[in-house]
């Protein structure tokens, strides 16, 4: 019974202030009010858990004070109190969705026994709203994991099928490349126009190979580089291959990257791949005209990589979701939901950490900070597994 | 120096894959025999002399661990390199367990591939190298006893 929140309405003050009194000796100090209006002005500042009420009072009906409680606070019970002779008026009330009634005179014990009763309903019915918001949470999850488990069954199927004529398009270039070189192609005119476009073309091919890897889910350490990169021909590169998104809705991107010190070691690929999603992601979010900063800071033994843009922004019920799989504000089919999911897995799987601000109609600011120096962590699977190989070569 | 061609049989049944490594792998002086099927590869060792078999793991009909099961049990000494897809690390295990030489997770790069055909080409010297010198001194030895 603690902390229960009782509101007593009754027109006789005498009645309601000794019952108040009695109350409060009993552990239970209710707010009072002395007509139905009342009564509703007090449940507007407070929520109230019961309202004990009386029936008959002048103005406002108990009655109809009680549809417009039960219309307004559904959770809130009431017991009503009703005139010896009007029981009439407690059944019409439990009609009305009254918890229960009493007739005037009445026994405090017999009060507080109805406000306990009432009191644990509520408790009740919360406990079985929380279950079941937590059923819904549990099934939404199942559904997402559902949905990852076959998305990630069909991206495998698709990038295992891409891989084929992707071995096939490597090959033909490789193979191009190679007569080029020979003596008998030395004098053919625009050579190295030829050259330009067969190193565009296995550029393209290793960059949808680590597409598809990716989607097998085989970027695994023995798969990812540790190299020293110059953050600033990262972003150059990142920047180069969202152009022309950028430029089509004239979006300006602006660098200031040109500060010392911003080599890291890390992996490039993986970096590249989280500065293109952040990028594209800003590009996606900024209105015509707009522009987007990408800025290089260096704190001790950190870096902070951040993307700005001058978009809408993100509302702050999203702010918190942002980096759930599947959440997405684009129409289906558009977003995968996807992106800053595996950002953050990439960042987090580099050592680092990643940070949003936003501010509505002003834009938003991603932040990466990542180590100067990956360590490398033992017991790396990638390693491992080539180490098993490598002995069972010995043992062959 | 002339390069001395090692001969390779490539087995894919991805015949346009076949065509064009062929032609990437002579083009740098390998001698190359295409084959399309596991069936088709075990014929062709059986009447050519190959150093180096490259072979696609997932092959229909007879599987490309099948077929290596087969070279290996009738041609020990010709080296293989397999070729997988993806989610196939267990079957390249599986493959070196049964004596695969490596194992290139396609779209292979080229140069890997030349490395590990190299390796797998010095290998095979090196043990008929050494069947040449058992055989040597078995004969000196049955010579001397004469």
């Amino acid at each position: 019974m603690e902390g229960i929140r009782l509101l007593l309405v009754d027109d006789e003050e005498e009645f309601r202030g000794t019952i108040a009194k009695r109350l409060t000796l009993r552990g239970i100090s209710p707010e009072q009010a002395a007509s139905g209006e009342e009564c509703l002005s007090v449940l507007e500042k407070m929520p109230m858990d019961v309202v004990v009420l009386d029936v008959k009072m002048p103005g406002m009906s108990g009655i109809e004070a009680l549809h417009h409680i039960k219309e307004k606070y559904p959770k809130t019970e009431v017991i009503l109190l009703t005139g010896h002779a009007t029981t009439l008026d407690g059944v019409e009330g439990i009609k009305a969705g009254a918890f229960d009634y009493l007739s005037k005179p009445i026994e405090l014990d017999h009060l507080i026994g109805k406000i306990k009763h009432a009191y644990d309903k509520i408790r009740r019915e919360e406990e079985k709203l929380k279950e079941a918001e937590f059923r819904e949470k549990m099934e939404q999850q199942m559904i997402a994991t559902e949905r990852l488990a076959s998305l990630g069954t069909l991206a495998a199927g698709v990038a295992h099928e891409i891989n084929n004529p992707l071995a096939i398009i490597k090959e033909s270039a490789g193979w191009m490349k190679l007569i080029l070189k020979k003596d008998e192609c030395a004098e053919i005119p625009r050579k190295q126009d030829f050259d330009m476009a067969l190193n565009k073309i296995e550029k393209g091919v290793e960059r949808a190979k680590r597409i598809t890897l990716q989607l097998l889910g085989f970027a695994r350490k023995d798969d990812s580089v540790l190299a020293e990169l110059n953050l600033k021909e990262l972003a150059d590169e990142a920047i180069r291959l969202v152009t022309r998104e950028a430029a089509n809705k004239d979006i300006e991107i602006v660098q200031e990257m040109d500060i010392p010190g911003n080599t890291i070691w890390s992996d490039p690929y993986q970096l590249r791949q989280v500065l293109i999603n952040l990028l594209t992601n800003a590009i996606h979010a900024t209105g015509s005209g707009g522009n987007i900063t990408i800025k290089l800071e260096v704190i001790g033994e950190e870096v902070a990589l951040s993307v700005q843009d001058t978009g809408q922004g993100i509302p702050k019920e999203n702010l918190e979701r942002i980096f759930e799989p599947f959440f997405s504000t684009k129409s289906p089919g558009e977003g995968t939901g996807l992106g800053l999911f595996v950002t953050r897995g990439i960042v987090e799987k580099l050592g680092g950490k990643i940070e949003v601000e936003s501010r509505l109609g002003h834009g938003t600011s991603f932040c990466i900070k990542l180590p100067k120096y990956l360590e490398v962590k033992e017991g790396l699977a990638g390693r491992d597994h080539t180490d098993i190989l490598n002995k069972i070569i010995k043992m062959g | 120096m002339i390069k001395i061609p090692t001969r390779v049989l490539l087995v894919d049944d991805e015949k346009d894959f076949v065509e064009m490594l062929s032609l990437r792998l002579e083009e740098v002086g390998e001698r190359v025999t295409p084959a399309h099927s596991g069936q088709e590869c075990l014929e062709i060792l059986e009447k050519d002399n190959i150093d180096v078999v490259v072979l696609d793991i997932k092959m229909p009909g007879m599987d490309g661990i099948e077929t290596l099961r087969e070279i290996k049990r009738r041609f020990p000494i010709v080296e293989v390199i397999m070729l997988t897809g993806h989610g196939t690390t267990e079957t390249a295990v599986e493959g070196m367990k049964l004596g695969a030489f490596d194992y290139l997770m396609k779209p292979a790069d080229f140069d890997d591939l030349a490395v590990k055909m190299e390796g797998a080409r010095k290998r095979k010297d090196e043990q008929e190298e050494r069947i040449r010198k058992a055989e040597a001194t078995f004969l000196l030895r049955k010579s001397g006893n004469i």
